[in-house]
């Protein structure tokens, strides 16, 4: 052994694989607590080293457990051996001996509880209940988390619950699904959601996500009409106005379907079909489908063919009555159209061409359990909105976004399903205020809107009071205020 | 480098992406970047996973959280440290740096966990992409924006245990 150096930077050794003199290197020497920087020749051996760090960290030599590189430094060896140049950094590890029992047996039972733990975890995310997102299966560390989660900030917050809670983003997705289509109650509720109504009144982010899809893409590549249609923003606008609203959509899909099988009875006609349905509604509707995890091919059986051959005479059936006594769920089922077979599954159609399912819109984006529980408290306290807006931060949040006029306009003000309650009105009201503004300086919305209102009263709409609720739920677009006055009055 | 009849024991980093590719998806719309993923990782030796979160350091068996099977596995290499040392290395971790209250989103995270352990192991850091993710989120504006946000969220996969768990 070595005689103790001390801080001498010659050392006096008697260890034979080492030279007498050494330039002194600095270094670190990192424990999990705290770390230290020694100045040790480079020439010195393990043994020495270890001499220095017990003197600095006031532990016995053999407690010292030193690791460079993935390698433990042995007493023999030397310091040049293992490459410990200036600069670098050595681990420690001070073992106790009681400590080392304690390793063992930790990592034993760690094992045995996992087993279990993991074993809980199966079962609740197969049931897939939204209220234990983020509490499933896990051990009792779990919980205390869920409430931090869920009372964060909403994007990411349940984005991180959306990933905890269930095994795989997507298997939840599905089983949302099939859930969905055994119980079209779920549907409607789904669909009257105002925030799922507000993301798809916006084409731009239905296309992005649309576009975003692989297959999509691949889509696009080899048909390059679907491109055109998807960036025709009347088109979009159009689908997305259907899929909002499930019984216009069945309406409008009743009289495409129809149209279509009578142009079957033209001749040729049936093969141009078949035609337009192969090269483009097919692939694109297994898209669509794939990305929302459906099952491609289910309604391939019962499209609007009927699966059976087309007659040649012009079909004179009467259209079949939605509510009929076959029938008692309302439009909202989904089964009241022409061959279409599976609730929440939708044939494409020329005017639907995506085969756009409401059902699987809001789907897609929404309908996660933790996304959910977090839509419903917000809209159960309208004052966590406050809170949430009045922060500056939010403000700039806003006011980049109002930059973005289309999103500012669709997104806050558009809940056209005017039966909500009236805190949720108020709160999107303020939502525009803070628009208005971090635009325009606060002016009041008449004010604002004047010449849109003029607009609006060259053009016949006389009732002042709509006009202006219009223009401020369409945040300006007169077009859109327009439809919205339309939409309202009685048909 | 000699290796005498040491065993060595084969160090894993495994990674998952929290988003499940929805950040690669949305991250040009949302932050005006391109992030494939959010990143979480962990530490697979002795047939272990070790990982840190809200709740402090944690260990399961491979792959036996709630995020399931990970994206990416990168080998670290080979580590002569032994079970015994590297828990109580990781014991002693527990109990300063890497407590369940010290956990930070953006600054003290599972992958500055997993970095440390790395080092300590194999003396190699893991993919600068990932540990260089919380300043490209914050090199964003809407990053800064959230940052107060974020910064309160702790990122716990549930389905491990505690190590030292004195503390949760």
């Amino acid at each position: 052994m070595a005689d103790n150096g001390g801080a001498d930077p010659v050392n006096n050794n008697n260890n034979t694989t080492v030279a007498l003199e050494g330039t002194i290197i600095k270094v670190t020497v990192k424990t999990p607590k705290d770390k230290e920087e020694i100045a040790i020749s480079e020439d010195a051996s393990v043994t020495q080293f270890k001499e220095e760090i017990s003197r600095r960290f006031k532990a016995k030599q053999d407690q010292l457990v030193l690791i460079f590189a993935g390698k433990i430094l042995k007493d023999g060896d030397s310091l040049n051996q293992h490459g410990i140049k200036d600069g670098l950094t050595v681990h420690l590890v001070i073992k106790t001996a009681h400590k080392a029992g304690d390793g063992a047996s930790s990592s034993s039972s760690g094992t045995t509880q996992v087993g279990s733990s993991s074993g809980n975890s199966s079962g609740p995310s197969s049931a897939a209940h939204p209220s234990t997102v983020g509490s499933t299966g896990g051990p009792a560390s779990a919980p205390p988390q869920t409430p931090n989660l869920l009372t964060g900030f909403g994007g990411l917050s349940s984005l991180s619950s959306m990933g905890m809670g269930s095994a795989n983003f997507m298997e939840l997705q599905q089983q949302m699904q099939s859930q969905l289509m055994s119980n079209p109650e779920m549907l409607s509720q789904i669909m009257e959601n105002p925030l799922v109504q507000n993301m798809m009144s916006n084409p731009d982010l239905m296309r992005q996500m649309i576009v975003a899809n692989p297959q999509m893409q691949q889509l696009m590549e080899r048909n390059p009409e679907i491109s055109h249609m998807l960036n025709n923003p009347e088109l979009m606008r159009q689908t997305m106005e259907l899929a909002r609203n499930p019984a216009m959509m069945q309406e409008m899909m009743r009289n495409q379907d129809r149209a279509l099988s009578n142009l079957e009875s033209i001749p040729g006609g049936y093969n141009a079909l078949r035609r337009m349905y192969t090269d483009i509604q097919e692939p694109m509707f297994s898209a669509a489908r794939d990305q929302f995890g459906n099952n491609p091919f289910s309604a391939l059986g019962g499209n609007s063919d009927g699966g059976v051959q087309p007659s040649r005479t012009e079909n004179r059936e009467p259209l079949p009555n939605p509510w009929g006594s076959t029938n008692p769920s309302e439009g909202g089922g989904g089964t009241g159209t022409t061959g279409s077979s599976t609730t929440g599954s939708t044939t494409p159609s020329v005017s639907n061409p995506l085969g756009v399912n409401s059902a699987s819109l809001g789907n897609g984006m929404f309908s996660s359990p933790g996304m959910q529980s977090l839509m419903q408290q917000i809209s159960e306290n309208p004052q966590l909105m406050q809170n949430m807006l009045s922060a500056p931060y939010m403000r700039s949040i806003m006011q980049s976004l109002a930059q973005n006029p289309d999103m500012a306009s669709q997104n806050p003000a558009s809940s056209p399903s005017a039966g909500e309650n009236p805190a949720q009105q108020l709160m999107m009201q303020q939502m525009l205020q803070m628009f208005a503004g971090g635009n325009s300086s606060s002016q009041t919305p008449e004010v604002q809107f004047q010449q849109q209102l003029e607009q609006l009263g060259a053009m016949g709409f006389i009732n002042r009071e709509a006009n202006l609720q219009a223009l401020i739920a369409t945040g300006g677009d007169v077009n859109a205020a327009i439809e919205r006055l339309l939409g309202s009055q009685p048909s | 480098m000699d290796k005498n009849d040491t065993t060595t024991y084969s160090v894993q980093l495994y990674i998952y992406d929290l988003s499940r590719g929805m950040a690669r998806n949305l991250s040009p719309i949302m932050l005006g970047k391109q992030l494939d993923g959010i990143w979480h990782s962990a530490i697979v030796v002795y047939g272990e996973e070790f990982y840190f979160g809200g709740v402090g350091i944690s260990s399961c068996s491979p792959g036996g959280t709630m995020l399931g099977s990970p994206d990416t596995v990168v080998e670290l290499g080979n580590t002569e440290v032994t079970e015994e040392i590297f828990m109580d290395y990781l014991s002693s971790l527990g109990e300063n740096t890497y407590r369940g209250d010290k956990y930070r989103l953006f600054e003290h995270n599972c992958n500055t966990f997993t970095n440390e352990v790395a080092q300590f192991l194999t003396g190699r850091k893991i993919p600068s992409y990932i540990t260089d993710l919380p300043s490209e989120v914050l090199s964003t504006p809407f990053g800064q924006i959230l940052r107060p946000i974020l910064d309160s969220i702790h990122i716990a996969p549930p389905g491990g245990n505690i190590i030292n768990g004195r503390h949760s």
